[in-house]
């Protein structure tokens, strides 16, 4: 009886501190509606979300066109790639069984980068990819991301399995490949372009519409509930590969899930936004930091506090040098890496 | 029943596993026993459906094993494996836990809790894996390996351990081996990799001696334990006393420089 109390306890305590995380997110969300370079004070925030019930009176056309067409799809677009950077660099991690492993490393970021160059440098002077339109950037990226991932994956597996020894190594190699190729097209680049890429590769959720938004939300509403239910295979894993499939995990069908998963909403997020470090990377460490390694925790905490550091990184990049605006790549690593720091140098203390 | 026959398994054109074939029956514990070398972990391997044989079939309960999913498979048989790390902070009741994955989770708890109490690890099941002893740790491993197979069902299940004991005090050693003797009792065939021959002569029914991927003697204790068979398989001195008044065998290796000596008198 009473460890039948334990266990539920200890389910109902991570249902407390996932409700915990998104009600953070939530009153971090309005607060963003809510600041920026052209403050709307709280109240006219609540009467344009809840406009049919509230009514729109004392409510200016500029601050709603404000609020429904530029900050909240952009908070929106913010929450969605932080998510989805966390829910990825988790799971890749405990695939990996490895806490070094960042979404990057399956060659997604580096595909999309180099495409994006390309796009960048070359783009006008090649017509096919002229023809691409409005949103051929982000499509010429996320090919290049799926494309690298697919390479990646391929070099390692051998007759129906995949090495994860060598998945990371042929990860570096292709990153190192794609890099040194960013480089040589950065070489024929003008200055107007080069401008462009390093803009686009601090990473940026400016440019959001609710084009992006829904985008995002398509491409990683299906992969990020596929990754949510490997978590009982996850934790098998953290074990070992052998263990896991005597524990009756199918490994091959894991894997595949969560790279083809991970590459899917990683690849789309960096083709709407550009390259987003240090969210991936850090978030799952803090959550298992703070309430241990349990992936029933770790997969859905780390796109809830993926989502909470993203939005909190675009509400500095807004509001700290007003009325221009931080590149938000540079905010996540400013903020992320000294608290990151903090958290190891105390981690004896938290956890025990 | 758990019936493998002529099972062959290479690596680069080199027989590591060559045509053993053997029967593992519910109610009986199984010891492999052999030099460093002689593939017993591939042939656990082997038979757990780790490595695919190149020939010969595995018949787990009548049906081959290539046509089980990982699923049906883990309801059937578990495996311990030699070591085991863990890259994340799991408690130790979180490990024992994840050998619930196959069965569902109804019912669980209790189950979780008797198992981690038969082993001893119920005491630091709040720890964090990573802190614990060598010994410790195969407790837990154990633990969550008998919990997959613990419950009882209709059909007979096999427990395949490999070299369970090697991190183990003497008193844990048996204890941990008084268990899966215990386990005969629930329909279950236990197979286990062991090192320390008096180990093997005390608790096993069947004795598999094995040498350069091949069974050099199959049988019950008194007949596989015998000196000649272990002297060449091993290849040193080893004296045997047969076990009298429900003492069991008492298993003697010699030292080295001993070994002109004895066998000249052999």
């Amino acid at each position: 009886m009473i460890s039948k109390l334990a266990i539920s306890n200890k389910v109902s305590h991570q249902r407390l501190v996932l409700g915990a995380m998104a009600f953070l997110l939530l009153v971090l969300a309005v607060l963003s509606l809510s600041m920026g370079a052209f403050p709307i004070p709280l109240s006219k925030v609540m009467q344009v979300i809840f406009g049919e019930w509230l009514g729109f009176d004392g409510v200016s056309l500029q601050e709603k066109n404000v609020l429904l067409q530029i900050r909240l799809p952009r908070l929106l677009l913010a929450m969605l790639v932080g998510g989805a950077l966390g829910i990825a660099g988790a799971a890749l991690q405990g695939l990996f069984r490895n806490p070094l492993v960042e979404p990057g490393l399956i060659g997604v970021s580096s595909g999309s980068a180099l495409f994006a160059v390309i796009f960048i440098v070359f783009g006008s002077s090649l017509t096919f990819l002229s023809a691409l339109g409005k949103f051929g950037l982000v499509g010429f990226a996320f090919i290049g991301g799926l494309m690298n991932t697919f390479l990646v994956y391929r070099l390692s597996s051998q007759a129906g399995k995949t090495d994860i020894s060598l998945l990371i190594l042929a990860g570096v190699a292709l990153n190192a490949l794609a890099g040194a190729l960013i480089g040589l097209s950065i070489f024929y680049a003008d200055d107007a372009a080069l401008r462009n890429f390093t803009f686009w590769s601090l990473g940026d959720v400016g440019g959001a519409n609710w084009e992006k938004v829904m985008l995002m939300l398509g491409f990683s509403f299906l992969p990020v509930g596929l990754i949510i239910g490997q978590h009982r295979a996850l934790n098998a894993l953290a074990i070992g590969e052998s263990e896991a499939f005597h524990m009756g995990v199918d490994v091959q069908r894991t894997k595949l899930l969560i790279l083809v998963g991970s590459a899917l909403v990683v690849g789309t997020a960096v083709a709407l936004t550009g390259t987003i470090g240090f969210v991936g990377l850090v978030v799952p460490h803090l959550l298992r930091i703070l309430f241990g390694a349990d992936h029933r925790l770790v997969i859905p905490g780390s796109f809830l506090a993926g989502a909470i550091l993203l939005t909190l990184a675009d509400l500095l990049a807004r509001t700290m040098v007003a009325p221009a605006e931080m590149p938000i790549g540079i905010i996540t690593a400013i903020l992320g890496a000294p608290f990151f720091i903090w958290l190891l140098m105390n981690v004896k203390k938290i956890r025990t | 029943m758990l019936e493998a026959r002529n099972i062959q398994y290479l690596v680069q054109g080199r027989a590591i596993v060559n045509k053993v074939s053997l029967q593992l029956n519910p109610g009986e514990l199984t010891a492999i026993v052999g030099p460093n070398g002689a593939g017993k972990s591939s042939l656990l391997k082997v038979l757990a459906g780790d490595y695919k044989a190149q020939a010969g079939e595995i018949i787990y309960n009548g049906k081959a094993i290539e046509n089980y999913r990982p699923k049906d498979l883990a309801k059937i048989r578990a495996v311990m494996p030699q070591h085991s790390q863990l890259t994340f902070p799991f408690k130790v009741k979180e490990v024992v836990e994840l050998g619930l994955l196959s069965l569902g989770m109804a019912g669980g708890e209790q189950l979780v809790k008797e198992v981690m109490i038969e082993t001893q690890t119920w005491a630091f099941r709040d720890r964090l894996y990573g802190a614990l002893s060598g010994g410790e740790k195969q407790r837990v491993q154990l633990a969550r390996v008998l919990v997959q197979v613990w419950a009882g069902s209709d059909q007979p299940k096999f427990l395949l351990l490999d070299e369970p004991t090697s991190s183990m005090d003497i008193a844990h050693q048996h204890q941990v081996l008084h268990i899966a003797s215990q386990l005969k009792r629930k329909d279950i065939a236990v197979l286990a990799v062991l090192h320390d021959l008096n180990m093997a002569a005390a608790y096993a029914d069947q004795v598999i001696l094995l040498k350069e991927g091949k069974v050099y003697q199959q049988g019950a204790v008194a007949e596989v334990m015998a000196s000649q068979h272990l002297e060449h398989v091993f290849e040193h001195p080893i004296l045997v006393r047969n076990g009298y008044d429900g003492m069991p065998h008492f298993i003697q290796s010699l030292p080295v420089h001993h070994q002109s000596h004895t066998f000249k008198i052999a």
